[in-house]
């Protein structure tokens, strides 16, 4: 299923998709608000992965619409108010889904890329 | 994206901002933690975080349905230009409501006679009995109905169909179970269910052993009265009741709302409460034309083919036809048949009802291009600050749908408003075979035209305007000194339009209710004031015998006229204005004579003494008839000077002439005056004339001729008195119940309740065709306003020039109100010249005034005009409250 979303914002190199499976794969330890999924995000790929926080909202957004997460409003850490996102149980599918394909991909993207070996004469 | 996110949507985006901010808060909550400043926070976070309002747009869009939200967006802009402008909208919703109104109701009649299937099984199987005539000197002329000899011959004979003749309607008296009760009886020959396809529900039908003369008297029951006397009692076949005085045996009873079969002369449109066996013969009723012949094809059998076996029967069906005469049996289907007769004024009035239609398009578009000219500017606007011609286009398209809905849902409204007053007021006037209602076709054939009216009127503009040149239409608001005259070109045709079909429509009209007038104010003859009738049905067994009929008219009228109060009184088988008895005569002697076995058709009527002076009708020369002419007195007729003048020209001793009828030859002893009666079907007569008649004393009629004639006609009772008829018409109804109280009255009326009766179809014709031209006038009034108020808005600076340099408002005033006149003129000029043409077709209708009659076409003209000038100058007074220094200032 493709979606038109624009590119104005978001990692250019980030797939797009991924940025929804990276969400996904966060919330598997547990509901979170936005700020904790980006800084989640950061921190587990070590800072590889630089999201520009505010392109997580269409992300959210567009995950909502579809039936992955449900979100609600809670009370933070710091004692703020914050909106909470869970994983639904069509989320859960969803994550299993696109990790195997993932895998798939990156280990079909890791065979292309080997390194090529001299030819012998 | 989901419906559900897109009517919330503005929710969400205020819950996404809600969130953002949390985020942002957050993240400098961490920052300052980490050790920053809280700006350096601030700005840090912010910068990580990106652009909230970009974002925020971004899942706006996500979240909306593209069409829809510019649908929506174009609705509600649409919705607010037409409140902006209430007289616009008004006009145009008002214009709409109107012309959908009246085509989806005059439609809906013209479907429910014309084109909806007739109500029996397998409707398009169905056929009457015609014949075809061709005479040397009369041409070629074709009849439905047929006699005696014309029934027995398809009956007996016929291999392709199925057939029945029907007989005429008449009210009857019923006495059952203890009570008396009028009831509309019909006399259908056997099989006659079996042809329609409906049999009865209840018993059987009659059998051809029972359709013979002396047969058993049995009788089939409607649902209706069934239900009403018998109190649906399901054991009532094999009962017996009195009908006319007789014992008959229920056989049957038809099931609920029976559809019936109107020979549509004697009584239309009356309902039948029972049916008795036909009993078919050759003379007498069977000796004319006055039997219907339904049949239905055999399976298998086409058109043709059971139209040459009808004609192979031809001449079992005629005798002696002379060598240069052709008669022909013939079939016609049964709907085309049954509505020849109302067919050419219905599609008339369709076509009248189609020009206002046509008029309230034109008005639209008036309106429309009107509109489109003032809004020049802020499509300029619009377009100036990016909007797209697609989206300007598709905005003006929304506002004309919109509109046309808005004006086809009020058109439903008065469509169905004009719809009930025409089924009250057509029930007099045409049989109606299923109950009016609003034709789902009709409504959706004339919102297809609204829409595509305002669609397409609602376009061109827009076309034009989304083409326009900004920078000009901007820039024309300082140079509006004299507005382009060109774009105002179409909006000028459409005015002439207007007006000329409105003068078409208005003069139908004008001709429609002078004809009605003319009908209405027709000398009656005879003084028609402080007169009642009562009629009452003599088919009834005790009164076939002349001597019978005699003494119950003598007992009742010598009662009558002893009631206080009443000058005089009499009996007729026909009052004035009624439709009489044709009869042939001979004249036997004088200058004009007929010779044996023919003779010439008159009407006949057969009268008490006491009738003539009742009535007051002059007696012109001889004597009237009086007590002394009975059974066994010298045959004798008076005679009116219609029938004189017609038959009698050049003959100066009319009186002691002798005509004969049937094997009577009377002597004419009397000329009285003329009076109006019903001549439907009379040749060049109209539907009210002075026809020749003779009048006969019913002492010296003939038992088998008052039993015919009663099966037909109902004799009337005539009173004169000066007392209330509240008050009368009891104490005249206890005179006849003294003499015979299983006579229950048919009906009491006014000479007035007579003429109007007569004249029912005429006031249907003109009251809806002066409605419908009234309508034309008004939406015509509407266009030429239009016109002139907008012309006012578009010079309003020309105008203030002008006053500022001196002109008088009265001049300035004269130059935005002349092009409306000078149209209406056009338009009125075009429109006479058409309406020649139209009232052409219109003749058959006209009494009294020619087509071209010069008083209608001169007062519709004079009235057009004086509402042109009246609808130019209302708009036009603004100018006289025009301040110029003000108007120049203004752009």
């Amino acid at each position: 299923m493709t979606l038109k979303t624009r590119q104005t914002s978001g990692t250019p190199d980030l797939l797009q998709g991924t940025l929804d499976m990276l969400v996904l794969q966060t919330l598997i330890l547990g509901p979170a608000h936005g700020y904790t999924i980006a800084t989640l995000i950061a921190q587990r790929s070590e800072d590889a992965l630089q999201v520009e926080q505010g392109s997580l909202y269409p992300a959210l957004n567009r995950l909502e619409d579809r039936g992955w997460v449900a979100s609600f409003w809670g009370t933070s850490e710091n004692n703020r108010k914050a909106r909470y996102y869970r994983l639904t149980r069509a989320g859960k599918r969803q994550l299993t889904e696109e990790t195997s394909r993932w895998q798939h991909m990156v280990a079909a993207i890791a065979r292309v890329m080997r390194p090529i070996e001299p030819e012998r004469e | 994206m989901g419906f559900r996110r897109f009517v919330r949507r503005g929710w969400l985006d205020a819950e996404r901002a809600r969130e953002m901010q949390a985020h942002l808060d957050h993240h400098v909550d961490d920052l300052i933690a980490a050790g920053c400043t809280r700006e350096a926070a601030v700005r840090e976070a912010r910068h990580r975080f990106g652009n909230p309002t970009a974002i925020r747009e971004e899942i706006y869009e996500m979240n909306s349905l593209p069409i829809l939200e510019t649908l929506t967006r174009d609705l509600r802009y649409s919705l607010r230009m037409l409140r902006k402008t209430p007289g616009f909208t008004i006009a145009a919703v008002l214009t709409l409501a109107l012309g959908i109104g009246a085509n989806t109701a005059v439609f809906s009649v013209v479907d429910a006679l014309l084109f909806r299937p007739l109500p029996y099984p397998r409707p398009d199987r169905l056929a009457l009995l015609q014949y075809h005539t061709r005479t040397p000197q009369e041409g070629d002329s074709r009849q439905t109905g047929a006699n005696g000899r014309m029934w027995m011959a398809v009956r007996d004979n016929a291999t392709t169909v199925d057939a029945a003749a029907v007989g005429g309607t008449a009210g009857v008296n019923l006495v059952a179970r203890g009570q008396a009760a009028y009831v509309q009886q019909q006399r259908v020959a056997a099989g006659y269910f079996h042809v329609t396809g409906i049999p009865p529900f209840i018993g059987r039908e009659f059998t051809r052993e029972e359709d013979v003369t002396g047969g058993p008297a049995v009788v089939l029951l409607s649902y209706e009265l069934w239900t009403r006397v018998f109190g649906a009692d399901p054991g009532v076949v094999g009962q017996a009741i009195t009908l006319r005085g007789e014992a008959y045996t229920v056989v049957g009873v038809l099931p609920e709302k029976f559809p019936i079969t109107q020979r549509s002369s004697f009584t239309a449109g009356q309902g039948v409460d029972l049916w008795t066996p036909l009993r078919a013969a050759t003379t007498g009723e069977g000796g004319g034309i006055n039997y219907a012949v339904v049949a239905r094809l055999h399976d298998g059998v086409g058109w043709a083919e059971a139209r040459n076996d009808m004609k192979r029967l031809s001449p079992l069906a005629f005798r002696s036809v002379p060598p240069d005469t052709i008669a022909e049996l013939d079939l016609a289907p049964m709907q085309a048949a049954m509505t020849e007769g109302v067919r050419q004024p219905l599609l008339m009035l369709w076509g009248a009802v189609a020009i206002v239609l046509l008029i309230a398009c034109v008005n639209i578009a008036g309106l429309l291009l009107a509109r489109a000219v003032t809004r020049t500017r802020e499509i300029g606007t619009r377009m100036a600050l990016g909007s797209g011609r697609r989206a300007v286009i598709r905005q003006l398209l929304v506002e004309s749908v919109v509109l046309a809905l808005i004006g086809a849902a009020a058109g439903l409204v008065v469509g169905w408003t004009v719809l009930s007053l025409l089924g009250q007021l057509g029930a007099e006037v045409f049989d109606l075979w299923q109950p009016l209602v609003l034709n789902g076709r009709a409504v959706a054939a004339t919102l297809a035209i609204a829409l595509l009216t305002s669609v397409i009127f609602g376009l061109v503009p827009a076309l034009q305007a989304s083409r326009l040149d900004i920078q000009a239409a901007l820039g024309e608001a300082g140079m509006r000194g004299v507005a382009a005259a060109s774009n105002r070109w179409p909006r000028r045709l459409l005015v002439i339009a207007e007006v000329a079909l409105g003068v078409v429509l208005i003069v139908s009209a004008g001709l429609l209710v002078r004809t009605f007038v003319h009908l209405r104010d027709l000398n009656p003859g005879f003084d028609d004031r402080d007169l009642v009738t009562l009629s009452v049905s003599l088919q009834d067994a005790r009164y076939r015998d002349p001597v019978a009929v005699q003494q119950l008219f003598d007992a009742t009228l010598s009662r009558m006229r002893a009631v206080p109060g009443v000058e005089g009184a009499g009996v007729a088988l026909g009052m004035p204005y009624a439709r009489l008895l044709n009869n042939g005569i001979r004249r036997v002697d004088g200058r004009h004579t007929d010779p044996p076995n023919e003779g010439q058709i008159t009407n006949m009527t057969y009268v008490t003494p006491g009738f003539f002076e009742t009535l007051k009708v002059p007696l012109g020369a001889g004597r009237i008839i009086t007590d002394a002419d009975t059974a066994s007195s010298l045959p004798i007729a008076v005679v009116n000077q219609a029938f004189v003048d017609r038959y009698y020209k050049d003959d100066d001793s009319v009186l002691g002439r002798h005509i004969a009828s049937g094997q009577v030859t009377r002597e004419i002893v009397g000329i009285i005056g003329n009076t109006q009666q019903g001549a439907a079907g009379w040749g060049d007569f109209g539907p009210i004339s002075p026809l020749p008649c003779v009048y006969v004393p019913v002492s010296q009629t003939t038992g088998p001729f008052l039993t015919l004639v009663h099966t037909w006609f109902q004799p009337s009772w005539v009173v004169r008195s000066t007392t209330a008829a509240d008050a009368l018409v009891p104490q005249l109804r206890q005179a006849i119940e003294a003499v015979d109280p299983q006579l229950p009255i048919a009906k009491v009326s006014t000479i007035d309740d007579l003429r109007a009766e007569r004249l029912a179809a005429e006031r249907f014709m003109m009251w809806l065709v002066a409605g419908l031209g009234f309508l034309a006038l008004v939406l015509s009034a509407v266009g030429i306003h239009g016109l002139i108020a907008s012309g006012v808005n578009e010079r309003t600076r020309e105008i203030g020039i002008r006053l500022a340099l001196g002109a008088t408002g009265r001049q300035a005033m004269m130059a935005v109100v002349a092009p409306g006149i000078v149209l209406a003129g056009v338009g009125v000029a075009i429109g006479g010249a058409a309406a020649l043409a139209a009232s052409r077709l219109l003749r058959s209708f006209l009494w009294g005034v020619t087509a071209t009659d010069p008083l209608t076409f001169g007062a519709v003209i004079a009235v057009l005009l004086a509402v042109a000038v009246v609808a130019s100058v209302m708009p036009a007074l603004r100018v006289l409250r025009l301040d110029p220094a003000q108007t120049l200032r203004a752009e």
